[in-house]
């Protein structure tokens, strides 16, 4: 008997040595109690070497709980995590409404251009439907190109455009009947906004906001970048294009073999043909945030939202291309260079500037027409100063009715 | 052969390290006890802060208090006090010559604090300021 107590003393001291030394052990909480939460939440504990994700995403106001999601006031890392939104990635489009989403936030009205999350759960960025359609249309699968199935079922309840469609469904490939369509979907999806990246880092992209606004081409994504910007380099947008093709007869995806060594190999489409704008610039100095992101309808095909072309800036032998000015403080286009910090000092976009406009009276907002009637554009991610000139009085003897891309690539392409 | 003589029993060994351990881990427990008693929690954050003299903010004058997040203006005909916390998400807003601006979306309000720009939509907040009897200027941002 006293032998079985001395052993259980023993066991008791043990336990309670451990317990002690434990709790000295563990690290001093760094508490930080974010403006717009008013909550403490221990993340700096050991975040704390994190640089600042975005200048409109400071740490002082947002904290970290209200994006990522997590166990505020837990210590121990598997714990804290546990109830993280999306991993690493609030962004991914299964959690971006709980991370990103709140009508202050990126799920804000449509007439005030701040409905950013509904945009890109319907763009055919994430719906992939027009790919679907081709491939459905042309095995038989469905009567015309009109999309009916997207990646994950989406809808859409305030149809804009003419070609805007209600809703889709989840395409499931084990549902279809035809092999080739059964096929596309097991090899062909892995080119939307929550697809997997390649393995290479050439295709090192996260999911969801971050696919874009994250930039990590080249990176190794085991160690992702704590950012978000606006200023997103076209190696970003290669993540994803000209990364190669795919083989229609065999329904795989063939990645490009070569290494480019210049940027203008680094557009890949073999049989194009690029001007220098199109390879001196990056992506979005043309494409706009609607073309990129959607403009809030679910559509068949990307061509129903791609609509910039060199006439929008250069305009046609008998037009100069279309204008506006800049009406106020509140302008989208002001609001919109006030997001991209590169933009803030170089470029200086004020009220009563005159900018180009797209088609559909999207402000292009990193133009400008000079008091001589040329005119400018600033290099969103480069901050560099691009002067041009409108096509109407260059010596440029395009026809009247040749006014697409097609004809002024035929005269101005590049050499490759 | 027989073994050497002990000055402690073998009894009286295991005895005493018993009771030996149990004091320590009485008294480990009660270290630990009194560690969490005393726990204190973050103070709050003051709500009352003491901006010294009046005279300190002459007509015209606008001066920020950082550690209260404020804004104490006299613009000739009244004195108080704006939160630069901004309405929208809670950034810090910045003054600029004719009024206020947020740096993180771009909010603008006029120097009354209503909202010239959004994306916010409610005015900053107007905070209490109180003079004491001998002169000085308390802010209340509770």
């Amino acid at each position: 008997m006293r032998k079985l107590s001395v052993l259980a003393s023993i066991v008791l001291f043990l336990a309670v040595l451990i317990t002690f030394w434990a709790a000295q052990r563990g690290p001093k909480p760094v508490e930080l109690i974010p403006t717009l939460t008013g909550k403490p939440e221990y993340c700096l504990t050991c975040h704390a070497d994190l640089p600042e994700i975005s200048p409109a995403h400071p740490i002082n106001a947002f904290g970290c709980i209200i994006c990522h999601g997590g166990e505020p006031l837990a210590l121990e890392a598997d714990l804290a995590h546990s109830t993280m939104r999306g991993g690493r990635n609030p962004s991914d489009l299964v959690v971006v409404e709980a991370s990103c989403g709140g009508t202050d936030c990126h799920s804000g009205p449509l007439e005030d251009q701040r409905d950013h999350i509904h945009r890109i759960l319907t763009s055919v960025q994430s719906t992939y439907a027009g790919a679907i359609a081709n491939i459905r249309y042309t095995f038989g699968a469905q009567p015309d190109l009109i999309a009916r199935l997207g990646i994950s079922a989406v809808q859409d309840d305030l149809i804009v455009t003419s070609t805007g469609i209600p809703s889709l469904a989840a395409f499931d490939p084990t549902q279809e009947t035809s092999a080739a369509v059964q096929s596309f979907g097991g090899n062909c999806l892995n080119c939307h906004l929550s697809a997997k990246p390649g393995e290479d880092s050439a295709y090192a992209r996260l999911a969801g906001c971050a696919a874009c606004h994250t930039p990590t081409a080249g990176t190794n994504l085991e160690s992702p970048i704590h950012q978000l910007t606006t200023s997103i380099p076209y190696t970003q947008c290669n993540t994803c294009h000209n990364r190669g093709n795919y083989d229609l007869r065999s329904l795989t995806f063939v990645p490009r073999q070569d290494t480019p060594t210049s940027r203008f190999e680094a557009y890949y489409q073999p049989i194009a043909q690029f001007v220098r704008c199109e390879w001196t610039l990056d992506c979005i100095d043309c494409h706009t945030r609607t073309e990129a992101m959607g403009d809030g309808d679910i559509h068949s095909s990307k061509k129903e939202i791609q609509y910039i072309q060199c006439r929008t800036c250069h305009g046609t032998i008998e037009e100069l291309p279309q204008i506006q000015r800049v009406s106020g403080l509140d302008d989208l286009a002001i609001r919109l260079a006030f997001l991209n910090r590169n933009a803030t000092e170089t470029w200086n976009l004020k009220s009563g500037d005159i900018i180009l406009v797209a088609r559909q009276g999207e402000p292009l907002w990193n133009t400008r027409l000079l008091p001589d009637g040329s005119y400018e554009l600033f290099g969103k991610a480069t901050g560099q100063i691009f002067p041009f000139r409108p096509v109407k009085g260059s010596s440029c003897q395009q026809k009247a009715d040749e006014q697409g891309s097609q004809f002024c690539h035929a005269c101005h392409q590049e050499k490759r | 052969m027989e073994p050497p003589n002990s000055a402690i029993s073998r009894r009286s060994f295991l005895n005493l390290s018993w009771k030996a351990l149990l004091g320590l881990s009485g008294l480990l427990g009660l270290g630990g006890l009194l560690q969490y008693l005393g726990y204190q929690t973050e103070p709050s954050p003051p709500t009352k802060f003491n901006l010294g003299d009046i005279s300190n903010y002459p007509p015209g004058s606008r001066i920020i208090v950082p550690e209260a997040q404020a804004i104490v203006q006299n613009d000739s005909q009244a004195l108080w006090a704006l939160s630069l916390v901004c309405p929208h998400l809670g950034c810090t807003i910045e003054p600029v010559e004719d009024g206020f601006a947020c740096p993180c979306h771009g909010s603008k309000f006029y120097l009354n604090g209503a909202v010239r720009t959004g994306p916010a939509n409610k005015p900053m907040t107007e905070q209490r300021l109180e003079e004491t009897a001998d002169g000085k200027l308390i802010l209340h941002t509770d």
